[in-house]
Parts: structure tokens; C-alpha cells; sequence
């Protein structure tokens, strides 16, 4: 009974998609939409609603505005995803998890609803840096309009303690700093940041078919590190006088003091950094490290921020269209004005002022050598105690056979299954 | 002493299977002596009353009855069928250009399923009581008549609810409020425990089904998912329990030692002091316990000021703190005895509140002719108040206990993202050393999506809890008190 | 003579002194709150207890709403709900207690067990099931379900009020009832007007839930809706990562002005609320 039903509903909607979807006219009814966006951006996300009802005089919206902060969309929205909002943002780490339940628009699916702004899922992947577009994709499909490309971390310090030449690498730089009696500050206890170590030796990590999170950082890179050498530099490292771990999230807080002449930290801190460092304001990429006697670049994490369409939208049609126009070229434009945030979009990147931004410009430099973190869930805690660990110190950097334990009780943490 | 406790506990629950009995014993009596309305009552629940000449009653239960019809009908069936397998039909989507809509198939969600099926078995259940109590009634009905007295007319009827059914009317609502926002919601998290519902089975997107036992296997580490799980449980629950303990005792004999103090005849202007203490508690929990987790953080004010007299240094130097901070809240033993402490800060002036209440009704004769007789002032706290107070405030202890080991808020609030293990088994297992069962659980469910297991251990705090409970309330209230002051 | 008295003196000094060292250390992270809450600087203060620059900056801006902090709006919200909580709640509470205490009917015993079973489960764990039970009477996002939330199953909270109704003489009910009263006129014309310290104390718990809670507040006003938030969400979502330093001294602000009622109410409903927990926690 219920088959036959399934069948002949699949059968009309089948036939409603072959018929031709030329010229969608503007039907009567309201469309409702809502949009989650991160605090500080309520006031833009307003303007760009109303401009998106302008571009579209047509079709009547009725747009709501919530507040959902990137970093946590994921939490709320897969409590209850019929109940999150049409179009979201969040911050790319979340993307697999957000597929897997469901929550994101295939947007290969519905990307044809953008021919009603002339527009193209092509023209999306186009206008877009290729990074962006590859870390918004799982299985060669598009899942979500890449807004952001600022959701990384590089080096900001201060030029008037610091010269070029100190902040190339860790050594130099905390002996600058020391010498200046003051500290260089970077939050080790975050699989976020202290993955930069290992991606610049080399390892890396990524997602299994069933969810769970591959890893390599116990055994030999194909850079010929192994695992138990990043994890000496990182304890060298944090063992420095002038160096402080900072626990995550209170770097601002830390650089108020004005006790970090340095600091590993992202664009979010950039307006903090200016106040306190003047006219010593600058920032760069991260460093290099030693390992024996190379000296290794640090790596790191690639993040974006993202513009989805709720895969329980009701109106996945106009959801994706306003998605595509929140993340559009002007858009992207308006965000870098007004909350100087970095685009994705190729033309503004290339733009002078987005060059001249000191943060902007840092963080693309240290694009050279970011990846795209591809981690499940069960990645964050084992990590971040890990970072924690070398953080006080509590492993000896001598001790070889204890640090490999380390590593190998992380690995099999991270790699269990998701349940 | 023993004995009779057990005997008492022994005693109500024969008392309450006694009363099924009864109940059942009546129904079937009714039903066979019955005439032949009363038989017709099985069917059609207005016909007793319809005979009786009650028209408005029997309308009323026809009305019910049609109501538990179409309920059956309409919305139990809709759910009930595929309880057995928590539903089959995956979700799928076409999207509609036509339209600019996306098109769902009929398909299932495991969780509305489980929660409606069991919403319909709760609404059955007390369907059937009251359908057979109704025959009981009804029989009750022809008994009347049939020795000729009076039988009562609606307004009478409804009059009796004001009298001796009163209680009827006074606990209906608030039964029915816990009934659909407590009763229901945990009978469906005991049934969580036996689904397979986690990150890789959410609803509406995925299905979930029954796996027995499973999930209590993995948690007692008998070959489930994770190696750390039953180790992490182990320590947890340790930590649960000795929290628990020192968080009701510290808070306890401190409450009594501010009262006694503030309520000594050498204080002076006890009120304002009093009122000092209080404000403590009037400050919202999160307001409070969020503002001293900063004060005391690592780079917190606390720290800075420790730093700066020096005292960070010498704890370094006797080798108590290894970190260029003191990890008040961040480093296991240190996280421990700060939290027991912070909470001694905020329970304390609530205690005092109580123990001032108590002390106050002291037996005053007694005081007096201790007094008289020439004990010091410390016999007669040890001999006579404090013998008071532990009989008098004993059975809220059992329950502060209770309260302390679902005490979500204090470690929630001062350990969440502040606090990093460095014990790579517990972090395996997405566990803390600081972390309660409940705040553990609470992490599963809000950050990794494992209702399963979260509801695995839910059971096991309950079965804690409960056994705990009953051994406490046994010893501590001697029997039923209740008549000891009517 | 002499001797003894400075003696006694002496001792009360210490007395005094002793309590007022304890103030102090209860007082001292209530202070650092009004006083961060006047710092001019808007993060988080960590190298002095005192604020660089005294300023009530905080405080204008948490009455003139952005899009992040909408105080006053908060402040409404919250005391709408708090004043429906409140009502239902201590009807509830007080019709349970009056039932199990002072009426007897068959089913007593075994509702009472079931209700001290019912308090022993972790209710953080049932939050997911009341939401999608609210969710399917449309009830999420809505005043409505939370009050039903924090009132529906306040009921199970009646064992310090029943504790109370116990000491309530026997004999007044009797002689009542003999006289012809119904058992609902005892209720409300004898029994309720004798027991003022526990109404009191259970209008006063029950009115301060709304104003605590941000778990289950967070869960079902989740459409992001800023005005619509209660104090507790709204402030707790100013200690987000990338909001605390532009909203710390806010949120102590925030804090403060929400402390402040609440205080008096206790202070004043002082003697009641001793009375009324101690009445109860007597019998436990």
C-alpha cells in the first residue's frame, strides 16, 4: 500500500520536474524565509534582505533575521533542523557534520533555481577562489555558497618590538621577545591550532566513507618528520619563558593586557590588535619552527565561512537564491566594508583595498601553506587535550617512548567510531 | 529496628498491589452481576447513565469515548503500527522548479514515532481505567436503584467534587502537567537506551531501531564501541559521588556555623549582617558562577594578584603548580577543591537561611534548664541543638544529596570551555575529570548527539539515585512521620 | 571585675570582626560585579579588582538596544513569564500539597511514591522529548510553552509545602467539617490564609526560575530571535567568544540590574521565606 503510494508520488513529482521550468512566474503568496547570521552582522544581513526584495519586486518575501553565531550553528541547528532557518551561516568546520544529518541543501540539486536571478551554479563556483569552492563541496557536489575566507589564523605583531626578521621564526621571535620582556602568546589546547604544527610537517587528516576521522600524526610524514618530533618542537616551544599558552578564546583578552608583543590569532582580533599595538600594527605569516636542524614552516587551518540552505527548506527555491545573493560580489563587498571581512570572491580579493588590509593580507599569505581541515567529530577533545598536555608540559620533550604513547592514544581517541 | 523498616516498605507495597487487586476484583463482579446496561456500559461507556435516567453523565462519556475513538484513529494508528520498528520509509526530496519548492516523500521520523506511540499508550492506559472504573460505577448505579434510594443528579455529582472528591479536582491539572512534561519525556529516555539513536541515525534525516542491550554493554565495557567508555564512567561516577557528599556536607555544617554565629547574642545588628549574606543568593546562578569562573581563570584577576604578591612563584617553587599560573579551575585536584569550595560560597547563606528557621523553634524549656543545671554553652550545642537540628533537617539532607548529584548548574557553569583535561583516555570518551554524570551526559546530547548513550547513563544515575534514596530515607525517617505535629 | 568586662568586650569584637572577615569574602565577587559593571572598558578587567576608568557607560548602553544586547526587551520578556510562572506554579504546588497532606484517598501513597521517583531522574536528559512535545503542539518559540515548561510539572516541588500544610492542626480541619464546610472552603478560607510563609516562599521559588534558567530557555526560544530572548539567554549569549569583550562590563551591568529586584524581594519576604522553607524542610 504504502510502496504503491511511494511510487506514484515519485512518479508526479518526476513528471513535475521534467516539465519545462521556463519562465517561473511570480506567484501570489508570501514567500517566508528565515536567515541566521552571526551577531555583529545582524545590520548588514538587514540591508541585503531588503536590497534582495528590491531585486525582486515580483515576488513578495517576508525575510526574519535570527542570530546564530557561526562557530555554534551546527549545536541549535541539528537539535531540530525543520526548525532551523532556510539560509545560515556557519563556520566550515561544520560542513560534514551539517551533510551527514541532513541539514544542507545538495546544492547540484537545486541550483537551477538560480536562473531566476540569471545566474548559474557555475557562475557561483567560478566567481569563487577554488579552495573556497573544494572546501564547500563533499563528494564533488556543492553544498553551501562560500562567503568568507577569514576564518583562518596567521601572526599579528608588534612592529615597534619586532622586526621582519624576528617574527620568520619561533626561535628569533621568542628571543625577541624575551629580550623585550615580553611574551608571545598562541593557544596550543584547540585541535584548531595546534593541528598548524603538524600540517606543516606534512600529516594530515581526513574523513572516512562511515564518518570517522583518518589521522597519521603517530607514525612518519611523507615529508619525513615523524609524529613524535613535531610534538618536541611544540614542547620546546611552549616550554620558552616567553611564550604563553593561551587557553581558546581568551587570546583578545590576553592581548588587552598588552603583555603579548605576538600573538597567533585571526581577523576576529584584528580591531583589538590595532588598538593596542598603534602604530606598530602588523601581522604576517605564521612563522617557522625547528625540527632538529630544519627549520619547517608552520602550517595551518584553512577556514571559511559559509551561506547554506536549510535541506528541510520549505522554499529550498527562493532559499538558494537569497543564499547566492547574501554571498554574491557586492555582497562580499558590503561584508569587507562594513565588518572587514575577507572575501572569497576572486575580484575582491584581487581588489587594492582588500590588499592594503594588514589582517586580509596576512592571511593570504599564509594561504600558501593552509589546508582544508576534513576531521569528525571525535577529533576535537582527544586534540585538544593533546595541546593541553604540551602546553604544561606535562610529557618531557626527552622522552621519546612517552610522547609516541601520546601520540598513539590520540590516534586510536580520534579514530574510533562515530556513535 | 531493621525488621519493621523493612517490613513498612514490605507492607506498602502490598498495599498498593492490594488496591489493583480490589480494582480488578470490582471490575470483574461488575461485569458479571451486572444487568444487562451495565454489559451494554462495556460498549457503549453512556448506556449505564443513559438507564439511569443521568443524560447529561451518559453524554458526557459518549463524548469521551468518541474522543479516545478518534484519537485511536487518527492519530495513534498514524504511529502506533510502527512502533515495533521505529519506522521504514527513509527521507527523500525532489526539488520542484515549477513551484521553487522541494517535494518530501511520506517518510518516517523514529523519534516522533516513539514519542507519539508512547503518548498513545499513555492516553490508552488511562482510558482503560477509566472505562472500567466506569462499569464499576455504573454497577455501583443499579445497586442504588435496585434498593430503591436516591440517585444522585448531575449537580450532585458535580457538587462532590467540591467534598469528598476534592482532591480530584485539586490534583488533576498538576498530574496531567507532570504526566505530558516529565513522566512521558522520561519514559522515553529509557527507551532511547535501547534504540541505536546517535550522530549517525538523527531523525528526520536517518532512521533509528532497537538494540537490546547494547548500549549498556558498551558502557560496562564489555566489548561496545569505544575502549575508554566504561574507564571514563568508572571515574566520573567516582567524582559524582564525592562531590556530591562534600558539596551536602560542607554546605550543611557551614549553613548551621553562620546561623549559630550570626544568631549569637554577641552579634551586633544581626539583621544587616544577615541580609549581607543573602545577596549572595539573589544574584542569578549563572551571573555568579560565570563572574568567579572568570575571577579565578588562568589569566584571571586572582591570578594576577597571586602573581604579583608572589604566591604564584612559591607554589612553583614547593612544586604545587608547574604552569606559570595557578589552574585554580583548570588542572584536576586544584578544579576539584575550588569547586567545592565556590559552591560552599554559594549554598552556604541558603542553609543559613534554613538552620536560622530551625534554631529559632529550639526547644527552649530545654535550653533553660540546661542552662539552670550549668552546662557550658558547648554541651548544649552538642548535647541539645545539634541533636535537633539532625533530627529536624535529616530528610532534606537525603534530598540535598539527591539534588547534588543531579547539580547540573555549579559544574556546568564553571567548567564548561574553561576547563581542558589532560587525561587522553577521558578525553577518548569526550569525558572530564570535573565532569557529573548529568554534565557529561548533557555533553553527549548537546555536542556529539549521543542520545543513546547519554540515556544509558541516565538510567544508571537514576538506579544510583534511587538506591541511595531508599536506603537514606529508611534510616534517617523512622517510619511515617506526618502525624507527629497533627 | 573591670578585668572581665574588657574581657567580654574583647570578645565581642572578635565576634563582630569574625563575621565581618566572612562578609567580606562573600562580598568580595559581588563587588568586583557593580564594579566592573562601572569600568569604562568593555572587556573583561583582569590585571586590577578595581576599573582603570569609572564610567556607567554599560549601563546607557543596555537601555539603548543594538541588535546583540536588548536589555530592557529582555527584562519584560522575562518578568511576563516569571509572572505567569509564578501563578501556576504555586497554584500547582499548593493543590498537590493540600491534597496529599490533608486529604486521604486511596491512590495517595502510591502518586507520592511515583513523585519522589519521578524527581530522582536527571531532567536534563529529558529536555530533547519536552521539546519535540512542545514542538508538536506548536508550542516552541513561544512564551506559552516555556511557562508550561517551568510551570506544568511544578508540581512534583510539593514536599516542602506539604511539610508545612502537616503542621496545620488536625483539629481546626475537623471542627470545620463538622460545621459543614466543604472540603474546598477549608482550602481556601481556613488552610491558605493560615499558610502566608509558604505561599510566600513558593511564589518567591517560583518566580526566580525564569530568571535562572538559560538551558531550557535556550532550547526553545531557538529561532534566534534577539527580542525575544529572556535576561538569561541574552546575557549568557554576551559571553559568546567573539562578543565578550565588546559585551563583558555589559553583561555585569546586565547582572546587576537583574540582582537588584530580586535582592529586595528577598529582603523583604525575608521572615516569611524562613519561616515558610523551614515550616517545610522540618518535615522534609
Amino acid at each position: 500500500m504504502k510502496v504503491t503510494k511511494k511510487v506514484i508520488a515519485a512518479a508526479i513529482t518526476t513528471a513535475m520536474v521534467i516539465a519545462p521550468a521556463a519562465g517561473v512566474q511570480a506567484e501570489e503568496e508570501t514567500i517566508s524565509l528565515t536567515v541566521w547570521g552571526a551577531e555583529e552582522d545582524q545590520t548588514l544581513l538587514k540591508e541585503l534582505t531588503d536590497k534582495f526584495q528590491e531585486a525582486f519586486p515580483d515576488q513578495k518575501f517576508d525575510i526574519q533575521i535570527g542570530v546564530e553565531s557561526e562557530s555554534t550553528a551546527k549545536d541549535t541547528i541539528l537539535t531540530d533542523v525543520e526548525a532551523a532557518a532556510d539560509v545560515y551561516s556557519f563556520a566550515s568546520d561544520q560542513l560534514t557534520d551539517l551533510v551527514n544529518a541532513g541539514a544542507l541543501m545538495n546544492l547540484e540539486e537545486v541550483g537551477e533555481a538560480l536562473s531566476v536571478a540569471g545566474r548559474s551554479l557555475d557562475d557561483v563556483k567560478n566567481d569563487n577562489v577554488e579552495a573556497s569552492v573544494e572546501a564547500a563541496s563533499v563528494d564533488g557536489s556543492l553544498y553551501a555558497f562560500p562567503r568568507a575566507g577569514d576564518n583562518g589564523y596567521f601572526l599579528y605583531y608588534d612592529s615597534s618590538v619586532l622586526t621582519e626578521e624576528d617574527v620568520a621564526s619561533w626561535d628569533s621571535l621568542l628571543a625577541a621577545a624575551e629580550k623585550a620582556g615580553k611574551k608571545v602568546g598562541m593557544t596550543f589546547a584547540s585541535g584548531w591550532y595546534n593541528a598548524s604544527f603538524f600540517y606543516g610537517a606534512g600529516f594530515t587528516t581526513g574523513l572516512n566513507e562511515d564518518g570517522t576521522t583518518a589521522i597519521d600524526w603517530n607514525g612518519t610524514s611523507p615529508d619525513g618528520y615523524t609524529g613524535v618530533q613535531v610534538v618536541q618542537s611544540m614542547l620546546n616551544i611552549a616550554a620558552n619563558p616567553a611564550f604563553m599558552a593561551i587557553a581558546d578564546g581568551d587570546i583578545s583578552n590576553q592581548l588587552a593586557t598588552g603583555e603579548l608583543c605576538a600573538c597567533v590569532s585571526g581577523t576576529w582580533d584584528a580591531i583589538t590588535a590595532q588598538g593596542v599595538y598603534g602604530d606598530g600594527y602588523a601581522a604576517t605569516k605564521l612563522p617557522t619552527y625547528t625540527i632538529g636542524d630544519e627549520q619547517v614552516q608552520q602550517g595551518s587551518v584553512a577556514g571559511y565561512k559559509f551561506v547554506g540552505v536549510n535541506g528541510f527548506s520549505e522554499n529550498a527555491g527562493w532559499a538558494t537564491v537569497l543564499a547566492d545573493f547574501i554571498t554574491s560580489e557586492e555582497s562580499q563587498q558590503e561584508f569587507f566594508n562594513q565588518r572587514e571581512s575577507g572575501p572569497t570572491n576572486k575580484n575582491i580579493i584581487d581588489s587594492e583595498e582588500v590588499k592594503a588590509n594588514i589582517a586580509i593580507a596576512a592571511l593570504a599569505e599564509q594561504s600558501a601553506y593552509s589546508s582544508v581541515q576534513m576531521v569528525g567529530g571525535k577529533y576535537w577533545d582527544p586534540a585538544q587535550t593533546l595541546g593541553e598536555l604540551i602546553a604544561q608540559g606535562s610529557v618531557s620533550a626527552d622522552d621519546e617512548a612517552a610522547i609516541q604513547e601520546t601520540l598513539d592514544t590520540l590516534v586510536e581517541g580520534v579514530t574510533a567510531p562515530v556513535e | 529496628m531493621e525488621k519493621k523498616e523493612r517490613g513498612t516498605a514490605l507492607l506498602a507495597v502490598k498495599g498498593f498491589f492490594a488496591v489493583i487487586a480490589g480494582f480488578f476484583a470490582d471490575f470483574g463482579r461488575a461485569v458479571s452481576e451486572g444487568d444487562a446496561f451495565v454489559k451494554l456500559s462495556l460498549l457503549w461507556m453512556g448506556a449505564g447513565y443513559f438507564k439511569r435516567k443521568q443524560y447529561i453523565k451518559a453524554l458526557l462519556m459518549t463524548i469521551l469515548e468518541a474522543a479516545a475513538i478518534i484519537f485511536t484513529v487518527k492519530f495513534a494508528m498514524s504511529y502506533v503500527p510502527k512502533f515495533g520498528t521505529l519506522g521504514t520509509v527513509q527521507m527523500e526530496k525532489v526539488f520542484n522548479m515549477k513551484t521553487m519548492k522541494s517535494e518530501f516523500n511520506d517518510y518516517d521520523n523514529s523519534f516522533t514515532i516513539l514519542l507519539f506511540s508512547l503518548f498513545s499508550f499513555v492516553v490508552w492506559f488511562a482510558f482503560l481505567i477509566v472505562w472500567m472504573r466506569n462499569v464499576i460505577h455504573v454497577y455501583e448505579l443499579q445497586k442504588m436503584a435496585e434498593k430503591g434510594k436516591h440517585i444522585p443528579t448531575f449537580l450532585e455529582d458535580l457538587r462532590a467534587y467540591k467534598e469528598e472528591k476534592f482532591h480530584i479536582t485539586l490534583l488533576t491539572l498538576p498530574v496531567l502537567g507532570i504526566a505530558i512534561f516529565t513522566f512521558i519525556p522520561i519514559l522515553l529516555l529509557i527507551l532511547v537506551a535501547f534504540t541505536n539513536y546517535d550522530q549517525n541515525h538523527m531523525p528526520p534525516n536517518s532512521l533509528f531501531t532497537w538494540v537490546g542491550f547494547d548500549n549498556f554493554m558498551s558502557l560496562f565495557g564489555g566489548g561496545g564501541l569505544t575502549v575508554t567508555f566504561g574507564y571514563a564512567f568508572i571515574r566520573v561516577l567516582g567524582w559524582t559521588l564525592v562531590w556530591a557528599f562534600f558539596a551536602t556536607i560542607t554546605t550543611y555544617i557551614g549553613g548551621i556555623l553562620l546561623s549559630l554565629l550570626l544568631n549569637s547574642k554577641n552579634t551586633r545588628m544581626p539583621k544587616l549582617w544577615r541580609t549581607l549574606f543573602i545577596v549572595t543568593i539573589a544574584v542569578p546562578q549563572f551571573v555568579s558562577l560565570l563572574l568567579v569562573r572568570n575571577f579565578f581563570s588562568n589569566g584571571g584577576i586572582v591570578n594576577t594578584i597571586c602573581s604579583n604578591i608572589g604566591l604564584t612563584g612559591f607554589l612553583r617553587d614547593i612544586g604545587l603548580v608547574s604552569t606559570s599560573y595557578i589552574p585554580f579551575l583548570s588542572a584536576p585536584g586544584w578544579a576539584h577543591v575550588m569547586i567545592i569550595l565556590i559552591n560552599i560560597w554559594i549554598g552556604v547563606p541558603y542553609q543559613m537561611l534554613i538552620a536560622t528557621g530551625v534554631l529559632m523553634n529550639l526547644p527552649s524549656d530545654q535550653l533553660e534548664s540546661a542552662r539552670v543545671d550549668g552546662a557550658s554553652k558547648f554541651q548544649i550545642f552538642r548535647k541539645i541543638t545539634m541533636p535537633y537540628l539532625l533530627f529536624v533537617t535529616g530528610p532534606a539532607l537525603v534530598t540535598d544529596f539527591v539534588k547534588n548529584i543531579n547539580n547540573f548548574n555549579v559544574i556546568y557553569l564553571l567548567t564548561e570551555n574553561v576547563y581542558t583535561t589532560t587525561n587522553q583516555a577521558m578525553a577518548n570518551s569526550q569525558a572530564k575529570e570535573v565532569d557529573l554524570l548529568v554534565t557529561w551526559l548533557f555533553r553527549l546530547t548537546q555536542d556529539y548527539y549521543n542520545y543513546k548513550m547519554a540515556s544509558a547513563i541516565g538510567i544508571v544515575v537514576f538506579v544510583i539515585c534511587a538506591v541511595f534514596t531508599l536506603i537514606a530515607f529508611n534510616r534517617m525517617i523512622k517510619g511515617d512521620r506526618e502525624g507527629t505535629y497533627q | 571585675m573591670k578585668k572581665m568586662k574588657s574581657n567580654r568586650t574583647s570578645t565581642i569584637v572578635l565576634h563582630n570582626l569574625l563575621i565581618a572577615v566572612l562578609a567580606v569574602i562573600w562580598l568580595v565577587p559581588i563587588v568586583w560585579l557593580v564594579c566592573t559593571s562601572f569600568s569604562a572598558y568593555s572587556g573583561m578587567n583582569t590585571s586590577t579588582f578595581f576599573p582603570k576608568e569609572w564610567s556607567i557607560s554599560s549601563y546607557i548602553k543596555l537601555f539603548h538596544p543594538d541588535t546583540v544586547a536588548q536589555f530592557p526587551q529582555w527584562f519584560l520578556n522575562t518578568f511576563i513569564i516569571a509572572c505567569f510562572t509564578c501563578v501556576i506554579s504555586t497554584m500547582f504546588v499548593l493543590m498537590v500539597a493540600y491534597a496529599t497532606s490533608v486529604m486521604r484517598f486511596p491512590m495517595r501513597k502510591p502518586l507520592m511514591n511515583l513523585g519522589v521517583i519521578l524527581n530522582l531522574f536527571p531532567g536534563m536528559l529529558a529536555m530533547i522529548a519536552v521539546y519535540f512535545t512542545l514542538k508538536s503542539f506548536n508550542l516552541t518559540n513561544s512564551y506559552v510553552g516555556l511557562i508550561m515548561v517551568y510551570s506544568a510539572s511544578s508540581g512534583l516541588g510539593y514536599l516542602i509545602a506539604k511539610g508545612f500544610f502537616d503542621t496545620v492542626p488536625r483539629a481546626l480541619c475537623e471542627a470545620a467539617r463538622i460545621d459543614g464546610c466543604s472540603e474546598a472552603r477549608i482550602f481556601f478560607q481556613m488552610v491558605l490564609p493560615m499558610s502566608r510563609p509558604i505561599i510566600v516562599y513558593t511564589v518567591i521559588s517560583s518566580f526566580l526560575v525564569p530568571w535562572m534558567d538559560f538551558v531550557y530557555a535556550k532550547m526553545i526560544l531557538n529561532a534566534g530571535i534577539s527580542s525575544k530572548y529572556t535576561v538569561a539567554i541574552g546575557l549568557f549569549k554576551m559571553l559568546d567568544k567573539s562578543l565578550i569583550n565588546n559585551y563583558f562590563t555589559q553583561f555585569c551591568a546586565g547582572g546587576v540590574l537583574v540582582s537588584i529586584p530580586i535582592s529586595i524581594l528577598f529582603i523583604i519576604m525575608q521572615k516569611f521565606y524562613v519561616e515558610g522553607i523551614t515550616g517545610g524542610a522540618v518535615k522534609g
